[in-house]
């Protein structure tokens, strides 16, 4: 259709809806409705016809519910770009609200507050206030995620007129599901939003996590349909119980969950029973046997799609709990007809389960994929069989497998092993014989990719005792240099002729003259480089020429590249989410510009109690840049974590492993979506209950660990303090520097004394009244180094240094003290401690 | 938290929006255009490609359905494992409203489409997705017949996937039991992979809210208690049971009990995954004679008792692309070449237990072989059957009643089945 035939027919449609506008003639409505039709046509395959917006709204006055739909998807479709014409559709629209017949009450409250045109807010509050309360079900369902549409366009009229306050109520007691369903979402949505600028918004937040509510929703779930399920459990998943026989209960009662035909279903199920027994070592193993026969059956039926998502989910679990599907291996095998983005998944699932009683059959099972199927997926077979190998002690047979790759003579196959066998012999020097051998006959014609040329280059060179042919083969490549694309060949080419050099000099030595001119006439600096500096150790003296090129090799025992198992964490504590099939925690990947207000922080749970500033600080970007404002930057982030340790110079390793125990032992990990629930708790209860039985857990943790703060087990002599210390920066990190940890401290806030922690400058004042002074603070983790110093000390002697790390969902400090006479730091811990325990009490 | 979507589209396969619903107004039809076409640039066979893929800040998840692509965006966090889910549902759905879902019913019935995803999500979250209770208040004929809807009625009833007042002539019940058996042989004749996938699949045509109450055999009620029972008891792996059971009844006394839903549903399904013998097993043979010819000889047995009998097997052999020339013998059934699907169609339209039959085939090849030789896909052997009366697990349906307070006589028809399902015996 060109412009100006279109342009006629708009004129005609105009003039055909004026004259139905007002009439009443029999018939005239099955004539609106092909007008309405032809019109909403136009407007799906991307005509603008606006210009009938006035023609349109003037024949809405109709019983028909079909047209009325379709007026309203057009009046929803032009009315942002249109707002004048927009307020024409108001007048409509809130009769609607006011039909007898619920359907179009709640088409019309739907429609309008689709609208999303701010200055029309004013007359949406009336019709949803009364949508809220409306007879109907469905209308009542519409309404309150119309308060969430609402939020979006004006947040202050949605909690100014109290909304929130009105779903939670019927969140609690209404009787239709759906409603209760669509009023958590809009709840969740609207204060975790709100929650990044008002502390109220996130204690409201957190109340949705209270026993009451979790119960509720919990004692109707069958009642839900299954997106509502998956949205309760996803709340559930939040919870902390308060003991261990209610998460028994919570279990026992969602247990057929994982039964359900609907996958979404199953896997927050899942996420709901790994993070209730985060803290019983003995129950989460449990849970991980239990949920295996559900999660094997999902890949296994159903939609490849679903397979995809499911199996993103089994590879995060089986990185943490690698034995769980040792047994169930076969599951992972491709079918034929699986789509290559199941196959790349599986394949990866056979690797991560391979272990010394499986790898033979997983490897022939790899093996034929090898042989099989298309290129991508053969050539992720062979790197799947790599990467057993190097996970394995005992692998000679894998190792065969390869080089019977070798022998199947396809290029793409012979250049991935070739990359492969490069990588074992770099693990495992031992079967170099092995491998020269069969690498030795390939044919170095018949190896294209650089990265399998480079491969076999530096094999020729590090082996060149082994393999008899070696300079000759690698002459054949310094011939060919010009035709050789890739530097990364060519860089490889000259180190491995070097090393050669080194290893049998009277066949090489022509050979080196001829790479090493090439090289300097190479057009890559690298390369051209690399020749220069080889020729001048050369000059300067062959031996250490040698030292340089070819020195004794340590077997590579892990190759990078591994993710840290931090951002792990992370990604499990969002299981079921992007996250876990972009493999990234959602920080990384979400757009944070459109993340407000728009978007849904997944777990504002680190930063609950005492929320210290406006602003997503749970996000780990913005704890590390804040860590980094501080004085001393060069702490682990583990640091920050509540476990005493006698030794500064601790060796990160085995402070992981322990640190690692009592989390997973004992302790919520923070910051984990499940803390916030246990202040939430906590809150309520009178100060003194709160410091006895918050803090008892996690005193009972460093009891067993035989860690507890003796400090405050013998009471010391009080110390007298400077009331004035001076020190600046500089002395400080290099004290702090210089001397160990003398004693570590912890202790608990109590819940009404973190109220008033919402910012370090609250301790930082009350410790200045108690002689320790501050250097630095930070925010999310609420971070501290203090100062103090012996009252009749000379200059720069006498001082105690202090880190000091509140978590907040918690109110556990944990410090760090170090003093320059270290036998006068249990005195100090004392006097620090009693300062602590004023805080908040004034 | 479990993220809001965008918006769905429903595009053509050039990636073309045909009809899209905007929930949240974040994502515009014209970058989600860009993205497919970006996407179908990238790839050969975009059906090939991960169904969540993140582009500019935003997650498009898609299926393929026929020449459609239902696709969905979000900015947010959202649950892959739901949303994909989702899409399928608004697949099912559409099928019911419109027979079949593809390009030209969209087009016929975008107005129904509208409404449909209207109702199927609210600002990006998943609201009524079964067909049956969308259709009580959106009618396809709602052109021409007087409008009589009702808001969904299934939210305030106990029972969300029954409505009431549905009326019967003749109240019968057709129970099939379904197992499919999947076999992977590799290609040294090795069993490395089988198992069985079972379902309970009801098609009900009762008059009001029936209690139906079903037993099976002790043993694999035993096994889905989870209690261990030493011996050969059969390891049920994984039963799921639709929603209308009462689990809690199941697990009090056994007994399987529910109001059923109106036509067909899947009643329950489980899994099997102790060695399975194949049931029919498939040998071949390959003489290749350089470019030349290539000759097969292959085998089939029957590994089953000799009282049940397997219908329309059809094995498929695959030969090479391209084999011409063909000249079959068999010893039962008849072969037909199918060069389309790069295969020999072998059907035999019976086969008893305890038997061996035989099929005897020469391939011409060209002399010459095409420039670039792709790699061989090597596709592997697979098997169609259908054996009646048969079951691999020895489930069985000991009764299956139905009480109605109307008191009326309710036929229960009980099927067993076992077929093939991916069914695969590799090639040397």
């Amino acid at each position: 259709m060109n412009a100006d035939n279109r342009k006629g027919e708009l004129a005609e449609l105009k003039g055909q809806l004026r004259q139905l506008a007002g009439s009443r003639a029999p018939g005239v409505e099955d004539l609106k409705r092909e007008l309405y039709k032809k019109v909403i046509s136009y407007l799906t395959v991307g005509i603008d016809v606006s210009s009938l917006f006035s023609e349109m709204v003037m024949c809405s006055a109709t019983s028909d519910l079909v047209l009325k739909k379709m007026c309203y998807l057009y009046v929803g479709n032009y009315a942002r770009g249109y707002p004048e014409l927009a307020l024409l559709t108001i007048n409509f629209l809130q009769k609607d609200c006011q039909d007898d017949d619920p359907m179009i009450r709640g088409l019309a409250l739907r429609s309008l507050c689709s609208l999303r045109v701010k200055n029309l807010v004013e007359y949406l509050v009336g019709p949803l206030q009364r949508g809220l309360k409306d007879s109907n079900g469905y209308v009542r369902s519409v309404a309150a995620i119309g308060v969430l549409k609402l939020y979006h366009i004006a947040p202050s009229s949605c909690t100014d007129n109290d909304f929130p306050v009105t779903l939670k109520a019927l969140l609690l007691h209404d009787s239709d599901p759906q409603v209760v369903a669509n009023c958590l979402c809009s709840l969740l949505e609207i204060l975790s939003i709100e929650g990044n600028v008002s502390e109220a918004a996130l204690r409201e937040k957190e109340s949705l996590l209270h026993r009451n509510v979790i119960l509720s929703l919990l004692n109707r779930f069958k009642e839900f349909s299954e997106w509502a399920q998956c949205l309760v459990l996803e709340v559930v998943s939040k919870y902390v119980p308060e003991d261990a026989q209610e998460t028994h209960d919570m279990m026992d009662v969602l247990d057929d969950r994982l039964q359900h035909a609907n996958s979404a279903v199953v896997l927050a199920t899942i996420k709901v029973f790994l993070h209730l027994t985060m803290s019983m070592a003995d129950v989460h193993q449990k849970v991980y046997e239990r949920i295996k026969a559900p999660l094997l059956t999902l890949v296994s039926s159903g939609s490849a799609e679903q397979s995809y998502a499911v199996l993103s989910h089994l590879h995060l679990l089986v990185m943490r709990a690698p034995m769980l599907f040792a047994s169930d291996y076969k599951h992972f095998y491709c079918r034929y007809s699986d789509p290559s983005y199941v196959k790349k998944l599986k394949l990866e699932m056979l690797t991560a389960v391979a272990n010394e009683s499986n790898t033979y059959e997983i490897v022939t099972e790899l093996s034929e994929y090898a042989a099989n199927v298309d290129v991508a997926i053969a050539r992720e077979s062979i790197r799947a069989v790599g990467k057993i190998a190097l996970q394995q002690y005992d692998v000679n047979a894998i190792v065969d497998r390869l080089l019977q790759f070798l022998e199947m003579e396809k290029d793409y196959v012979t250049a991935e092993t070739l990359v492969l066998v490069k990588d074992l012999l770099r693990k495992y020097p031992q079967w170099s014989h092995d491998c020269i051998a069969v690498v030795g006959n390939v044919s170095s014609k018949s190896v294209t990719e650089p990265k399998a040329k480079a491969a076999l280059v530096w094999m020729l060179g590090e082996y060149a005792y082994d393999m008899s042919d070696a300079p000759y083969v690698l002459e054949g490549f310094v011939q060919s240099w010009a035709e050789e694309d890739f530097a990364e060949v060519r860089l490889e080419l000259l180190t491995a002729v070097a090393k050669c050099f080194f290893k049998r000099p009277p066949e090489t030595v022509q050979i080196l003259g001829a790479a090493l001119s090439f090289g300097f006439a190479d057009a890559n600096q690298d390369v051209h480089d690399r020749a220069l500096l080889y020729y001048r150790l050369l000059q300067h003296s062959v031996e250490v020429a040698e030292r340089v090129i070819n020195p004794p090799k340590q077997a590579v025992s892990v190759f990078a590249g591994d993710q840290s198992s931090e951002i792990k964490d992370r990604i499990f504590d969002e299981f079921n989410s992007l996250a876990v099939v972009y493999r990234q925690p959602s920080y990384m990947f979400l757009d944070k510009d459109q993340r407000s207000p728009f978007a849904f922080s997944e777990d504002t749970g680190s930063s609950i109690i005492g929320p210290q500033s406006p602003g997503r600080e749970d996000l780990p970007s913005d704890i590390d840049a804040r860590d980094n404002d501080l004085l001393l930057s060069a702490h682990e982030k583990e640091d920050s974590r509540a476990v005493s340790n006698g030794s500064h110079g601790y060796s990160s390793s085995k402070f992981h492993t322990l640190q690692e125990f009592t989390d997973s032992a004992f302790a919520p990990r923070s910051p984990s979506p499940t803390q916030p629930i246990r202040n939430a708790r906590a809150t309520p209860l009178p100060p003194a209950a709160v410091s006895s039985t918050a803090a008892s857990p996690l005193l009972a943790v460093d009891d067993l660990l035989g860690l507890g703060p003796s400090a405050s087990a013998e009471p010391f002599p009080p110390l007298k303090l400077n009331p004035k210390p001076v020190l600046d920066p500089a002395s400080f990190k290099r004290k702090w520097g210089q001397l160990t940890v003398a004693l570590t401290l912890e202790y608990t806030f109590p819940a009404q004394a973190m109220v008033g922690l919402t910012g370090p400058q609250p301790l930082v004042r009350h410790m200045q009244t108690n002689s320790v002074q501050c250097m630095a603070s930070g925010n999310a983790p609420l971070k501290f180094f203090f100062f103090a110093q012996l009252a009749d000390a000379p200059a720069n002697t006498g001082f105690f240094l202090v880190e000091l790390v509140v978590t907040t969902s918690s109110g556990l400090a944990s410090a760090k003290i170090k003093a320059d006479d270290s036998s006068l730091a249990p005195a100090f811990a004392d006097s620090l401690q009693s300062a602590l325990s004023k805080f908040g009490s004034l | 938290m479990t993220g809001a979507a965008s918006a769905v589209f429903l595009l053509d396969m050039k990636g073309r929006v045909l009809v899209w619903r905007d929930y949240r107004g974040d994502v515009s039809s014209a970058q989600a255009e860009r993205f497919f076409s970006k996407l179908m640039d990238g790839e050969t066979d975009p059906s090939s490609h991960e169904p969540v893929v993140y582009d500019d800040g935003v997650t498009y998840l898609f299926i393929q359905y026929n020449n459609v692509y239902v696709m969905t965006a979000s900015r947010q966090n959202c649950n892959a494992a739901s949303l994909l889910l989702f899409l399928h549902r608004v697949v099912d759905v559409f099928k019911h409203y419109f027979e079949e879902l593809e390009e030209e019913s969209l087009r016929d019935n975008f107005v129904v489409v509208y409404e449909l995803l209207d109702e199927m999500m609210d600002f990006g979250y998943p609201q009524y997705t079964e067909a049956k209770i969308l259709s009580e208040f959106i009618k396809t004929d709602a052109y021409k017949i007087e409008m009589t809807t009702r808001p969904p009625m299934a939210v305030t009833n106990a029972v969300s996937w029954r409505m009431e007042g549905i009326k019967y002539k003749k109240n019968e019940v057709f129970l099939d039991v379904v197992e499919s058996v999947n076999i992977l042989v590799n290609s040294n004749s090795q069993l490395v992979r089988s198992d069985v996938v079972g379902a309970l699949k009801m098609r009900t045509y009762l008059s009001g809210m029936p209690e139906c109450k079903l037993g099976l055999n002790d043993r694999v009620l035993l096994e889905a208690q989870g209690r261990a029972t030493k011996g050969k008891a059969i390891d049920l792996d994984d039963i799921k049971f639709h929603q209308c059971v009462r689990l809690a009844r199941f697990e009090n006394d056994r007994t399987i009990s529910f109001i059923p839903p109106d036509g067909a549903f899947d009643l329950m399904t489980y899994r099997l995954s102790t060695q399975v013998r194949p049931l029919i097993w498939v040998e071949a043979q390959v003489e290749r004679h350089s470019r030349s010819r290539v000759e097969y000889m292959v085998k089939a047995r029957s590994q089953f008792k000799e009282r049940s009998t397997a219908t329309n097997v059809e094995i498929e052999l695959p030969v090479p692309s391209d084999a011409t020339t063909p000249a079959v013998r068999t010893s039962m059934g008849s072969a037909v070449y199918a060069p389309e699907r790069e295969a020999l169609l072998w059907k035999i339209k019976s086969f008893p237990g305890g038997k061996e039959y035989m099929l005897r085939a020469k391939f011409g090849l060209p002399s010459i072989a095409a420039e670039e030789t792709l790699p061989e896909k090597r596709p592997p052997i697979r098997v169609k059957f259908e054996i009646p009366y048969f079951t691999v697990s020895g489930i069985q349906v000991r009764y299956l009643k139905i009480i109605e307070k109307s008191g009326y006589q309710a036929l229960p028809w009980v099927r067993y089945i076992t077929m093939a399902g991916e069914y695969e015996l590799r090639m040397i």
